[in-house]
């Protein structure tokens, strides 16, 4: 598939607590797999790459799906290195990973280029019915107030998994600038140890300098 | 032919100021070095191209691994991952299928042992493409030898 190698790529990642179903939602939309059983959690990082045309034009897009666990957070911050879109995944039956979703947030948003394209969704709607503990007001609010886009989806029933990835694309191409600067810089040039708080964290001052 | 898979952390090396970051504070830590700073500096070693980091890194997760119970998990896929880039592939399949055999459904260990076999499965068309050059080359080198001795005769 070398002429793969021309399209226009683009860089997403998938961040959100561990268990929130991102490698789930990835694996349906890649490979149209559903597997209950595959609930291993990530290690570090895991990628696929998938081809989709959006508004008629073909791009290539790369996507990182990160490990939710705490301890390989440090590691995952690396990759946010010319990242066009964050997709920020948490479970609605589960209202603690809702309310983590701030510092998702501000992971995503202190780690990318300004005019990053961002998008919120609430995973595993299939449960909505019996065990749901977020409502879709509530989702949906959290994304605007984030200046994100929003939606539910179902890796079991496949309902809304496309979108996501659709919407994001779409979201990214319409940005003037974002796909030619996204590799050249982000929020801050550098990165620097922030020793107060953790043990050798990519952390990234919060300026647009 | 089917794509092979794709491990992530073997093809994206840090660049030097992120794996600054992590030697920096590894070493400011000294003897009393936390279990996670030295599992992300040791995974920022692995992923590099220098072989020598490489070297370091394996040796630091074969560490951490045997102190740390709790982290053996994700020892065992950098191990595996530190001693495929470093070519050592009976190590990395020892490693990944020791992964694999208490995560059986494990996709990231089942991409990487496809890498693995990959790659052992070309070193060793290799040695046989080597092997049966240097017997083609005894021949021909035998016939030339042969022939000028008839030629004397």
């Amino acid at each position: 598939m070398a002429s793969d190698d021309a399209l226009p790529t683009l860089k997403i990642l998938l961040i959100g607590p561990s268990g929130a179903g991102k490698s789930a939602l990835l694996m349906r939309y890649c490979d149209d797999e559903f597997d209950p059983d595959t609930a291993a959690a990530t290690i570090g990082i895991d990628f696929k790459i998938k081809r989709l045309a959006v508004r008629g034009k073909p791009y290539r897009l790369t996507l990182f799906d990160t490990a939710g666990q705490e301890r390989f957070r440090t590691l995952s911050t690396s990759f946010y290195r010319g990242a066009h879109g964050v997709i920020l995944v948490y479970d609605i039956s589960n209202r603690a990973s809702f309310m983590s979703m701030e510092r998702w947030f501000d992971e995503a948003k202190s780690n990318t280029v300004e005019d990053v394209a961002l998008y919120l969704v609430g995973a595993k709607l299939d449960k909505a019915s019996r065990n749901r503990e977020v409502t879709q007001e509530e989702g949906l609010a959290l994304a605007e107030q984030h200046g994100a886009s929003f939606c539910e989806a179902s890796s079991k029933t496949s309902e809304n998994v496309r979108r996501p990835f659709v919407e994001i694309v779409n979201q990214i191409v319409q940005t003037p600038g974002l796909l030619t600067n996204a590799t050249a810089k982000r929020r801050s040039g550098t990165v620097v140890v922030d020793s107060t708080t953790n043990n050798g964290y990519f952390s990234l001052p919060n300026c647009a300098c | 032919m089917t794509q092979l898979p794709y491990a992530v952390d073997a093809e994206t090396p840090l660049n030097a100021a992120e794996l600054n970051v992590l030697r920096a504070q590894y070493e400011k830590e000294g003897e009393m070095v936390g279990v996670q700073t030295k599992f992300n500096y040791a995974w920022g070693l692995v992923k590099s191209n220098v072989r020598a980091d490489q070297h370091l890194g394996v040796m630091l997760l074969s560490e951490i691994f045997r102190t740390s119970p709790e982290r053996r998990r994700e020892c065992l896929y950098y191990l595996a991952l530190g001693n495929y880039k470093l070519g050592n592939y009976a190590q990395a399949r020892k490693y990944n299928d020791a992964l694999l055999e208490n995560e059986p459904a494990n996709l990231q260990a089942a991409n990487l042992r496809a890498l693995i076999d990959d790659k052992v499965t070309k070193e060793g068309l290799m040695g046989v493409a080597i092997i049966s050059g240097v017997a083609v080359a005894a021949g021909v080198i035998g016939g030339v030898l042969l022939r000028n001795l008839g030629r004397k005769r």
